[in-house]
């Protein structure tokens, strides 16, 4: 085998006469042409998730839906659950460009692949984090329905007490809350990890190779 | 960015340019993969050139970026042609039959070199390129030991994937 290896080395240089050759002016075309590497993808996919969520905010429901808080009793609880988030979202978009800045195609390959998942771990951990406060507003809504005197006209509901008694409408209400918070929590939870398994697939697997090496 | 400066990096890359395509012939299997992992490779190259110092060889410090964008950055486009495989296979059903000239034994080699996992390809190249273990291993990020172990054991695979 030493010996075919050896064969094959000598080949291998042979063989940079068969190889393509690139003009100039085709070399020159491509360096402005746009990247498609995984660290942009990773740059654009969490911008996207440090924006989404804060335009959330921003929809005159939700604005409406403070109001509705407020009449539930639960309007400071909402506005400290309202405002820590951008507290946090800017952590995060911090640690996050700090780590995207540490990224160097110039590092070796460990290094570089250890970094780029670094990188992805700061998101990871803000996308769960994100998820957690959006299931705890609905179950914290859920909760105050549950000791709510007059949930029925908060919510205008009066047309459905028609059809059934205000205790059975208001544990439906619960009910409903709390499975919708879990079902929207669970899916966009899945849409982003299998985003990012795909995204990193190969990264995650090249660098376990790398790891296993040092054991 | 200058012009002197794109200039300057044209045509080093130009002069140059074999690296990649190796690179690029061992980590894809048809002409538009080719082609589009030499423009990403480029594209890194370019960006990180303005951190090059001159210190190393400007094809020293080709090897680094090229390979990290293979193994690491660049993700294979979707149309992925399959050809490669069933070649491989033709090659290892004659090679029972017939045929130990050093040519076919080539052919042979450099289909199982293709087989190999991106790791694995990497170590070879460098391997192939008369890399010595010292730039392997900080091209990689592992010590020089287990770049040998890794070797050793990737000449196994390899004689594995010959004599199955």
């Amino acid at each position: 085998m030493m010996d075919e290896l050896e064969l094959l080395k000598k080949d291998w240089q042979k063989k940079e006469a068969e190889l393509p050759k690139l003009s100039f002016d085709q070399i020159y075309q491509m360096i402005w042409k746009k990247s498609s590497s995984v660290v942009k993808w990773i740059f654009i996919i969490s911008l996207i998730e440090f924006i989404v969520p804060q335009l959330i905010y921003l929809i005159p429901a939700a604005r409406e839906g403070l109001d509705t808080y407020e009449k539930l009793g639960l309007k400071n609880a909402m506005l400290v659950i309202s405002i820590v988030p951008y507290a946090i979202a800017l952590y995060f978009i911090y640690q996050f460009y700090q780590r995207y800045k540490e990224i160097s195609v110039l590092d070796n390959a460990k290094n570089l692949m250890h970094k780029i998942l670094k990188t992805r771990r700061t998101v990871k951990h803000y996308i769960i984090w994100s998820l957690s406060m959006f299931f705890i507003t609905f179950i914290a809504m859920a909760i105050g329905i549950y000791f709510s005197e007059d949930f029925v006209s908060i919510l205008n509901l009066e047309k459905l007490t028609e059809e059934m008694s205000v205790e059975r409408l208001r544990l439906v209400v619960v009910g409903v809350l709390i499975l919708l918070g879990l079902v929207v929590t669970v899916v966009v939870g899945a849409i982003y990890f299998l985003l990012y398994g795909l995204l990193l697939r190969k990264l995650g697997r090249n660098y376990k190779e790398l790891k296993r090496l040092e054991v | 960015m200058n012009k002197e400066l794109e200039h300057k990096f044209v045509s080093e890359l130009e002069s140059n340019q074999n690296i990649v395509h190796k690179v690029c012939s061992l980590y894809t299997n048809d002409r538009d993969s080719h082609n589009d992992l030499f423009q990403e490779i480029t594209i890194q190259l370019w960006k990180a050139y303005p951190k090059f110092r001159g210190d190393s060889k400007f094809s020293t410090w080709m090897y680094r970026v090229a390979l990290n964008t293979a193994i690491t950055l660049y993700r294979k486009s979707k149309k992925r042609i399959r050809t490669q495989d069933y070649d491989s296979v033709i090659y290892k059903i004659k090679a029972n039959e017939y045929d130990h000239t050093e040519e076919h034994q080539l052919k042979l080699m450099y289909n199982a070199v293709k087989q190999l996992g991106d790791i694995d390809k990497a170590l070879v190249f460098l391997y192939l390129e008369d890399k010595d273990y010292t730039e392997i291993s900080e091209t990689l990020g592992i010590s020089e030991v287990n770049a040998r172990v890794k070797m050793n054991r990737i000449k196994n695979k390899l004689r594995t994937i010959l004599n199955p």
